[in-house]
């Protein structure tokens, strides 16, 4: 037994993800979090502590976003943090939802995220290049994208991979994301549409990468005793695992995600998982690129290294295949508010567990899943296990 | 919950605000030692780790491994090779850049770290490729990572 409470999840939330919503960051946050809350069949009474997840304050252009969001996130008079670990930001809220209630100090937490990139203009990117070194890096004109590219490059080149079969990836989300109603880019495409798509930095083209949104999504965490007393089908969180690699990201090789794989560990011996592949009947690895699901893969150990694509394109990936990924649609094709994204991974898992993902229910009885999100420099990784 | 699509985000009613603040960044006590080097010397230097035998490239103060503090200096030389690279077509607005721009990771013979920079005087790279350093002139350079003004192929 980890921390001294099971830690279940009894409601989950998910507001629309779209380029630009009428919502203010803050009414994201409060929609996304009443769904959560509804669906638990609990009031904001009921909720003892709450945890708060958000990107970068640039995006909504408040320097002081946590406590910005709090009413939004039902904050007010309770214990409240706010979490940030870049990209990886949505899937470590949940963690740290889950050790307020493992502590043994709480037996309830509100979980939330919100992100409002649309905020800023003329681009979200324009908040991005700050992240880079301010002496080393940022003289030389650096954009994410083209870190992005460096890695893509080096993960295609250390295995000999074709972009065509990584493009397989982005047909294969923004298409799962037709069964998802708050999807922002769900598409039928194909691998041609995506290699003819306009080139951003090679070998990163317009379809390889998720859009900028808005959006917002919530948990109910409560633990073992209080999950017993509303309702008969919880969600366990068995594992929880989160690692942060070097931040001189050009001291790194890039075709390997060490931190994810470090973070897995982690989650995975706390969940008594041995054998991920056989073990995990469901995941949702993070994709704000098609590459990255492959990467992500590898690093979460449900394939060999450089093996992803190869599973990719025999179709075990698929919602009906052996060892569905991103069933949701992921981030290529629900949408990419940061923290929210990675929660939205979570919700997934959830409503996939319970047998409530709808038409984007994947068939057979999957009893464990996992979600992962990843950010920063191309260096944290986040995962949680969710057990039926 | 609002359900339009709005795909132009000044579609909506907003109100116009902006982030004041310009910011210096100080150099570093490292920093300072590394760009005195390059800009008066013409030498890339890095740090070395006694404990994990690693040499730092940008130089660092302290092993990020084994937390030493890190004394002692070696010149790493100007060559090295590209470890990954993207040729960048778009700016981060998505606007078409004028000239597509080489980017490489380059990592720099006997250390471990490398550099992010510009590749020049060539229209096609490699991974693997053998890269060196084209400093400007003593005149030009102002303690800058853009004292470095590209990487390009060796002869
Ligand atoms: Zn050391």
């Amino acid at each position: 037994m980890y921390g001294k409470k099971r830690v279940a999840i009894v409601g989950a939330g998910l507001t629309l993800f779209r380029r630009r919503l009428k919502e203010t960051g803050k009414e994201l946050a409060y929609e996304a979090a009443k769904m959560a809350l509804d669906a638990a069949g609990l009031e904001l009474r009921d909720i003892q502590s709450v945890v708060m997840g958000t990107a970068p304050d640039a995006f909504d252009g408040v320097h002081m976003k946590g406590e910005y969001l709090a009413d939004g996130a039902g904050a007010y008079h309770k214990p409240y943090t706010r979490v940030f670990v870049g990209g990886g930001t949505g899937v470590f809220t949940p963690l740290a939802g889950w050790w307020h209630i493992a502590s043994g100090q709480f037996d309830t937490c509100l979980v939330v995220c919100e992100e409002k990139m649309s905020s800023c203009y003329p681009h979200p990117q324009y908040a991005f290049t700050t992240i880079f070194d301010p002496i080393l890096e940022r003289p030389i004109g650096m954009n994410l994208i083209w870190i992005f590219a460096l890695e893509m490059q080096r993960y295609m080149h250390k295995h000999n991979i074709k972009k065509e079969h990584i493009a397989l990836v982005s047909v294969k989300n923004k298409g799962n994301a037709l069964d998802h109603p708050c999807a922002q880019l769900a598409a039928r495409i194909t691998v041609d549409d995506v290699l003819n798509s306009e080139i951003m930095a090679w070998p990163v083209q317009r379809l390889d990468v998720s859009p900028t949104s808005d959006g917002g999504a919530a948990l109910v965490l409560v633990s073992e005793d209080v999950a017993k007393e509303i309702t008969d089908n919880p969600v366990w969180i068995d594992g929880v695992g989160w690692c942060i690699d070097s931040t001189h990201w050009t001291n790194r090789d890039l075709y390997y995600p060490d931190y994810v794989e470090y973070a897995a560990r982690m989650a995975y011996k706390m969940a008594g998982i041995k054998n991920p592949p056989k073990e995990i009947d469901v995941a949702e690895p993070y994709d704000p690129f098609d590459y990255k699901e492959l990467h992500h893969m590898e690093g979460l150990l449900l394939c060999k290294k450089g093996e992803a694509p190869k599973l990719t394109a025999e179709g075990v990936t698929q919602r009906d295949g052996d060892l569905p990924i991103n069933p949701s649609g992921g981030l290529l094709g629900v949408g990419n508010p940061i923290a929210a994204a990675g929660l939205m991974k979570v919700c997934e898992i959830f409503w996939q567990l319970r047998g409530e993902a709808g038409k984007r229910q994947i068939p057979g009885d999957p009893r464990t899943g996992i979600a992962q999100a990843w950010g920063d420099l191309m260096q944290y990784g986040s995962v949680i296990v969710l057990r039926r | 919950m609002s359900i339009e699509k709005i795909t132009n985000p000044f579609d909506a009613r907003h109100w116009i605000g902006h982030m004041e603040a310009d910011y210096m960044y100080t150099l570093g006590v490292v920093g300072e030692r590394f760009f005195k080097e390059l800009k008066e010397n013409g030498r890339i230097m890095g740090t070395r780790c006694p404990n994990c035998s690693i040499v730092y490239v940008p130089p660092r103060m302290y092993c990020e491994r084994c937390f030493a503090k890190l004394e002692e200096w070696i010149d790493v030389g100007k060559k090295g090779t590209i470890h990954t690279f993207t040729i960048a077509t778009i700016e981060k607005d998505g606007k078409k850049l004028e000239k597509p721009v080489i980017y490489a990771l380059i990592k720099f013979e006997g250390a471990h770290g490398g550099m992010i920079h510009k590749i020049g005087e060539t229209d096609t790279v490699c991974i693997g490729m053998k890269v060196e350093a084209v400093l400007k002139s003593p005149e030009e350079r102002k303690a800058s990572i853009n004292d470095i003004a590209y990487f390009r192929p060796t002869k």
